[in-house]
C-alpha cells in the first residue's frame, strides 16, 4: 500500500462494490488518502507480525503487491530480500486462512527474460526464463503464490506488468529517461513497452475480481526505442557500444538514476510482451499507449498559485 | 513515400517502431531500394489479403537472399509489410534486420505476428543440389497458423543464385484440415510443398538458369 501503485490499487478497491473490509501492510505509509482501508506499517522482514495480521484479518482475496523493484524504492540487495520475505510471510499465511478464495500477485514481463533467441513479444504460453535478478525475484513470487494457491485450493492470478512508468512513480527507468543525457545502445536500440500506473492498477483490481487462474500480461499497446523516448523528451542520447555501460551506470547513479541489470537489459535487448489476452480475460484495456505513457513521463504539471478566496480573519 | 517527412520523423522521434522492432519508414525505404538489386516480377499478389493475418511459405534458394527478396517483392506488390523469419539475434546485424521487418525464427514469434494481424514469411528447407526441388514445409509454423486460423499462402521463388531477374508467384490459400492433429498437419505440409513445387515447375523456363 505504500508504493504509488499499491496506493492506487487500494483507492480503486475502496470504490469496488464487491469489496468489504480492506487491510494493507507495507514498510511505507500510503501515498493517498484512504477512507475505508486500514493500514499496518510492517518491516518486510518482520514475518511474525505480517503472519499475525493476515491470520487475524482472514481475507477472502489477497492482492499481493509487495514487490520491490531494484533501485526504485530500495537498494537492489534489500529489494530482493524484502520481496522474498514478504511473499513467504503474506502468501504463506493467506494459504492457511479458511475464507481465502483467490490470490492475485503483481509480477512483471521481466520473467520472460531476454536471452539470445528468446521470443521478442512473448504471450502467456511462453515459459518464463528470467535473465535478471528482478526477473528471478518476480518468478520466485509467482512460484510461492502458486504453492500457496495449491495448498489453499484457490486460483492464483499473476499479473505480469510491463515496466510501470508515470510522472509520480518511483521507477529506475523513469528516472533514467528524465536525465539530461541518457545512455542508449548504439548497436541495437531495441523497442520496449511500458504501462501507466493507473492502467496497471485497474488491471490488478480487475484480476482480483475475476478470479482468473494463471498469468496475464498487462502492457500498453505499441513500443518505443530508447532513442525515440529520449528525443520525445528533448534529452541528449549518449550512444554506447558495450563496455562503457558500466561507466555510464556509475555516472547515472551519481546523478540519482542508477541503472539496475533489468533496465540495462531493457535498453540493450528490449522488452515487450503480447498483452492481447488481458482484454479478453480481465475485460480491461490500457487507456494509454506506450508512446503516450512516455510523453506523460516528460510532462510536468505547471505550478499554479491560487489566491485565497477569503482574507484571513 | 515522402522522404522529407520520414527523415523528420526519424529526427524528432515520432517514427513508428513496433514491438518486433520494425520501423515502417525504414522498411519502406528498404523496399524502394530493392529495385537496385533485383528486377522483380510478382504474380498472384491478389491472393494476399489486404489486411489481417496470413502466413507466406516460400521455397528457399541458396545464396539468393530469399527472405529479403520475398519481403521486398510481396511488400511492393501488396503495400503490406512482410515480416521475414530467420534473422540472427546478435547486434548489430539482428537489430538492423529487425528495422526492415526481420524476426527471429520461432513458432511462438510467428504466432504472435499472426495474432497481431501481420504478414510473416517462413521458408521450406533449402534443397542442396541440382534441379528445382522444394524442401519440406516447416510444420511448427504451419501449426501456429492453424492455431490462429490464418490463411497459408504458398510462394514460389524462381531466382537462380546471384541473378538480377527474379520471379515470385503467390498461390491461393491452401485448404486447411477440418480436424487438428499431427497427421492433418503432415498432410498440410505436403500440400504446401506440393503447391510451391507446382508453381516452381510451371514458372521455371530454362532461361532463368542464366543470371540476368
Amino acid at each position: 500500500m505504500g508504493s504509488e501503485l499499491g496506493s492506487l490499487v487500494a483507492t480503486l478497491l475502496e470504490k469496488e462494490p464487491w469489496v468489504g473490509e480492506i487491510t494493507g501492510l507495507d514498510i511505507d505509509p500510503p501515498r493517498r488518502r484512504l477512507r475505508r482501508a486500514t493500514f499496518h506499517r510492517v518491516e518486510p522482514k518482520d514475518r511474525r507480525k505480517m503472519v499475525s495480521i493476515v491470520r487475524e484479518f482472514d481475507p477472502q482475496v489477497v492482492v499481493h503487491m509487495a514487490v520491490w523493484e531494484p533501485d526504485a524504492r530500495a537498494h537492489p540487495r534489500d529489494a530482493a530480500l524484502w520481496t522474498q520475505a514478504a511473499a513467504v510471510a503474506v502468501l504463506g499465511a493467506a494459504a492457511e486462512c479458511p475464507s481465502l478464495t483467490h490470490l492475485t500477485v503483481r509480477s512483471g514481463i521481466c520473467v520472460y527474460g531476454r536471452r539470445r533467441g528468446a521470443a521478442t513479444r512473448p504471450d502467456e504460453s511462453v515459459t518464463p526464463d528470467p535473465t535478471t535478478p528482478f526477473g528471478r525475484s518476480l518468478l520466485d513470487v509467482e512460484r510461492i503464490a502458486g504453492e500457496a494457491g495449491a495448498v489453499a485450493g484457490v486460483p492464483v492470478t499473476a499479473v505480469r506488468l510491463a515496466p510501470v512508468v508515470g510522472p509520480h512513480v518511483p521507477s529506475p527507468l523513469g528516472r533514467l529517461l528524465r536525465l539530461p543525457a541518457v545512455p542508449v545502445s548504439l548497436m541495437a536500440d531495441p523497442a520496449f513497452s511500458v504501462i501507466d500506473d493507473q492502467d496497471a492498477a485497474t488491471a490488478i483490481v480487475a484480476a482480483a475480481s475475476t478470479h482468473l487462474d494463471g498469468p496475464v500480461n498487462v502492457i500498453s499497446p505499441g513500443a518505443v526505442t530508447a532513442t525515440q523516448a529520449v528525443r520525445m523528451g528533448r534529452r541528449v542520447a549518449v550512444p554506447l557500444i558495450g563496455p562503457e555501460w558500466r561507466l555510464a551506470g556509475m555516472v547515472a547513479s551519481a546523478f540519482g538514476a542508477p541503472i539496475p541489470p533489468h533496465i540495462q537489459e531493457l535498453l540493450n535487448r528490449g522488452r515487450t510482451a503480447d498483452g492481447s489476452y488481458a482484454a479478453q480475460a480481465l475485460g480491461v484495456e490500457p487507456r494509454l499507449s506506450t508512446r503516450e505513457v512516455i510523453q506523460a513521463l516528460y510532462e510536468w504539471a505547471t505550478v499554479i498559485h491560487l489566491r485565497p478566496t477569503e482574507a484571513a480573519a | 513515400m515522402n522522404v522529407a517527412a520520414a527523415v523528420r520523423r526519424q529526427v524528432n522521434g515520432t517514427n513508428e517502431v513496433d514491438a518486433w522492432g520494425m520501423d515502417h519508414d525504414v522498411a519502406a525505404v528498404a523496399r524502394s531500394l530493392a529495385v537496385l538489386r533485383w528486377d522483380i516480377t510478382v504474380g498472384g499478389d491478389q491472393h494476399v489479403p489486404s489486411d489481417g493475418p496470413a502466413l507466406l511459405v516460400a521455397n528457399r534458394r541458396v545464396l539468393a537472399g530469399t527472405p529479403l527478396l520475398v519481403a521486398a517483392a510481396v511488400g511492393r506488390a501488396t503495400g503490406r509489410a512482410v515480416r521475414f523469419a530467420g534473422i540472427t539475434d546478435i547486434a548489430p546485424i539482428g537489430p538492423a534486420l529487425r528495422r526492415v521487418g526481420g524476426v527471429i525464427a520461432r513458432p511462438d514469434e510467428v504466432a504472435g505476428l499472426l495474432r497481431a494481424g501481420e504478414l510473416p514469411a517462413v521458408w521450406c528447407q533449402p534443397h542442396i543440389g541440382f534441379g528445382h526441388r522444394v524442401g519440406p514445409a516447416p510444420t511448427p509454423y504451419l501449426a501456429a497458423a492453424l492455431d490462429v486460423r490464418a490463411p497459408i499462402l504458398p510462394v514460389a521463388v524462381i531466382a537462380p543464385p546471384l541473378a538480377r531477374r527474379v520471379r515470385l508467384e503467390v498461390g491461393p490459400a491452401i485448404a486447411q484440415p477440418r480436424r487438428p492433429g499431427p497427421w492433418a498437419l503432415a498432410e498440410l505440409a505436403d500440400d504446401v510443398r506440393a503447391a510451391i513445387q507446382r508453381m516452381v515447375d510451371e514458372a521455371s523456363p530454362p532461361s532463368w538458369l542464366v543470371p540476368g
